[in-house]
């Protein structure tokens, strides 16, 4: 079928039209480590992440941060924290899965979560969460780990 | 590229932000919470949004009018040479007697001997003033204060002193008074010039001191911004003399609870001793408790010390009387009005009349004490010489509320009494809060749009004004002359309807009243069936708005009302100590029903 376009649409049927664009979502490094480090002459930017890397970012920050945290936002964060210094007795692998469910569904609209696997080591007070998540965009694949322990 | 940095809000900041980013492609996930960009937001928007709240505070506090904080507020009035009103004690007076049989030729009652009164079953202690003393008349002792009255105050709180060292190193010292609510017209300070002696010197407050010289001994009180009270003495140069290093300064003050105080109107106080027996001491209350007031508040605080600035604490215009009477006696008055002998009517040059306006309670010994107070204490020593003060009480014009409004009772959930009681309760609301009380204007216009905002199922409204004076009581059996003033200019004579009505009372064995002949501003008898019984019983003069009924003769002693239509009733002005309020006993609200459907016809 012969498409036609408008003129006020600019001819665009003399065109290709840009379907995607190249990078879809390009944020900070968190780690905040600057290129050529080892350079001192050419040492400058800090590094960028983008699409996977960045969204996997933005998951991890999300997942680690505690509500209240964010200023004006006092429920943006997952409950993760908060269950470290919970009884054992009281929080389960669901809990934990739940409470992550949860806070991806409510704040990070840019993926689906596939699986979220949880390891909780009693004996060393530590919890290890490892979400399995697609991006909505490209449905690429993507997983996350999140540790949290005790300091000492 | 540009930031908009006029928004003080986070979330404003955080947009101006995105929309920098927006247009530069480094950085896209700024709209995703999780993001790292967006956490970096956070944290400068949060930065500015902090800075922009601080920077405003501070410039609000920078000003009396926007100030927040007592303390700014405190500073401010400071610098205006205000001093805030503290705490004040509830004031009664009582007469107390004792019978003791077979005692001493007198007996004394200690100044702070403590009387207890009670208010809404919470009691206060009250302690005396002064010391008084009794004489024996046949075993029947009544206690007299120094000026040989009967009536003893009491002041309701607790009496406390505070002892200082004067430190010779310390600069610019100031004596901290650990008490929130302290009277700090109880304050006495005495300056003792050493450790071991027994004389003193008085210091006195600088508010109450009409000069200053270089042997003056004064103190400065302030509130602190934590609350506390702070006395301060002259350096010994520019304000008098100052308490010299070694010195002990012995404070007493009273601290009391304030208006919480008042409205006891029985004391009790514990049994007269005298000779290992106890005899109860009779108290009979001459005037309940009165006057106790709490802290000057902050926005009476920014009300007032313009006010007393601008007075500079001398008495020279109207508005100077009005703000130091008030400043200093607010405690007692909802209101004072002010004016020069040459304003008054007839010309009283020489003269400044004041009228004051009492809080609710305050019995008429208790405002003859005040205004003598006043008298002693302000405009005695404050105001030019050879002008005496003249207290006038305060001249009430009743006002009769005649409305009417039509409905559309569907429009509302309310039926057309609920309406027209809601309407009444409008119009005394409207009383309480924006008239009674001087100068306060009445406009016609403000209350009927009231009334036609009250409910959507008011259509519209309209209101009928009189004015009406009231004779207190016309003396039965003796013909007297009566002149009433308005205080705004009367209607002129119309001929159709009277202008000037009374009240009936009883002539000649017939219930009557005073009109004004139709179309004249002769006043007539009338009796109910509207024929005229004496053809002149006096006029009125519609400019100058008087009344005046000549040689007036009734049957039965009676109160008088004189009504009659303003001039203008879409604006009454009331003039000097006139009081504007409601007869409520005439107030008429009627309401009518719209049934305009019909296009075609009438």
């Amino acid at each position: 079928m012969a498409k036609a376009f408008s003129i006020e649409d600019g001819n665009l049927s003399n065109r290709a039209i840009v379907t995607s664009v190249s990078k879809l979502h390009s944020d900070i490094d968190c780690t905040f480590e600057a290129k050529y480090a080892d350079n001192e002459n050419k040492k400058g930017d800090i590094y960028k992440k983008t699409d996977a890397a960045s969204v996997r970012q933005a998951v991890k920050n999300l997942l680690m941060t505690v509500p209240g945290e964010k200023p004006f936002n006092p429920y943006f964060g997952s409950a993760l924290n908060g269950m470290l210094f919970s009884l054992s007795n009281d929080v389960d692998e669901d809990d934990i899965e739940s409470a992550i469910f949860q806070a991806i569904d409510t704040y990070e609209p840019r993926v689906i979560v596939n699986r979220v696997d949880v390891d909780i080591n009693e004996d060393n007070y530590s919890v290890e969460a490892t979400v399995i998540f697609q991006l909505i965009n490209t449905l690429e694949t993507v997983s996350v780990t999140v540790s949290i322990s005790r300091k000492r | 590229m540009s930031i908009n940095a006029s928004e003080l809000d986070f979330f404003n900041i955080k947009e101006s932000l995105k929309t920098y980013l927006e247009q530069s492609d480094e950085f896209r996930d700024y709209d995703f919470e999780a993001s790292g960009i967006s956490n970096i937001l956070d944290v400068l928007a949060y930065n500015t949004h902090m800075n922009g709240l601080i920077a405003n505070m501070a410039v609000n506090e920078s000003f009396l009018t926007s100030a927040q904080l007592r303390s700014s507020v405190l500073a401010h009035a400071e610098s205006l040479g205000y001093t805030p009103k503290s705490v004040t004690s509830s004031t009664a007076v009582v007469n107390a007697t004792v019978t003791i049989p077979d005692g001493p030729e007198t007996i004394t009652l200690d100044q702070n001997t403590e009387f207890c009164g009670d208010v809404d079953e919470v009691t206060f202690s009250f302690k005396t003033t002064e010391a008084a003393t009794a004489t024996n008349v046949g075993g029947t002792y009544t206690f007299k204060i120094s000026n040989d009255s009967p009536n003893i105050t009491l002041k309701e709180g607790t009496s406390k002193t505070k002892t200082f060292f004067v430190d010779g190193n310390a600069t610019n010292q100031a004596y901290v008074l650990t008490d929130d609510n302290i009277d700090t017209t109880s304050l006495t300070v005495d300056v003792y010039e050493n450790v071991t002696t027994q004389e003193f010197t008085v210091y006195n407050n600088i508010d109450y001191v009409p000069t200053i010289n270089n042997a003056s001994t004064i103190y400065i009180i302030r509130e602190a911004a934590n609350g506390y009270y702070e006395l301060q003495f002259s350096d010994g140069n520019t304000l008098g003399k100052a308490p010299t290093a070694g010195s002990r300064i012995v404070v007493r003050y009273r601290t009391s609870q304030g208006a919480s105080a008042n409205g006891a109107t029985e004391f009790v106080t514990k049994n007269f001793a005298y000779n290992g027996d106890v005899y109860p001491i009779v108290v009979t209350t001459v005037a309940g408790s009165v006057g106790g007031s709490d802290k000057e508040s902050i926005q009476s605080i920014k009300f007032n010390a313009p006010r007393a600035y601008a007075s500079q604490q001398r008495l020279v215009t109207s508005a100077d009387y009005e703000a130091l009477i008030f400043k200093t006696f607010g405690a007692y008055l909802k209101g004072v009005v002010a004016w020069g002998g040459n304003e008054n009517v007839p010309p009283q040059f020489g003269k400044v009349f004041v009228s004051l306006q009492f809080q609710d309670g305050i019995d008429e010994q208790s405002q003859e004490i005040q205004k003598q107070i006043i008298s002693d204490q302000l405009t005695s020593n404050l105001s030019i010489m050879s002008i005496d003060t003249e207290f006038v009480q305060p001249q009430t014009t009743y006002l009769e509320i005649i409305t009417a409004f039509n409905a559309d009772v569907n429009k509302s959930n309310t039926s057309l009494s609920g309406l027209t009681t809601n309407i009444e309760s409008l119009i005394k609301e409207h009383f309480n809060t924006e008239l009674n009380t001087f100068s306060a204007i009445f406009r016609r216009s403000q209350l009927l749009q009231k009334i036609d905002n009250l409910s959507p199922g008011i259509l519209n409204s309209q209101m009928t004004v009189r004015a009406q004076q009231r004779i207190d009581e016309v003396v039965a059996g003796t013909e007297k002359d009566h002149t009433l003033n308005f205080p705004f200019g009367i209607a002129s004579p119309d001929k159709d309807t009277h202008t000037v009505t009374t009240s009936i009372f009883s002539y000649n064995g017939q219930n009557v009243l005073i009109k004004n002949k139709l179309g004249s501003n002769i006043l007539q008898i009338f009796d109910l069936n509207n024929e005229v019984k004496r053809t002149n019983v006096g006029t009125y003069d519609p400019a100058k708005g008087t009344v005046f009924l000549s040689g007036l003769l009734i049957d039965n002693s009676t109160e008088l009302k004189v009504s009659a239509f303003p001039a203008n009733q879409s604006t009454l002005v009331p003039l000097r100590n006139y009081i504007l309020t409601l007869d409520e006993s005439l107030l008429d609200v009627s309401g009518f029903i719209e049934t305009g459907t019909n296009k075609a016809t009438l």
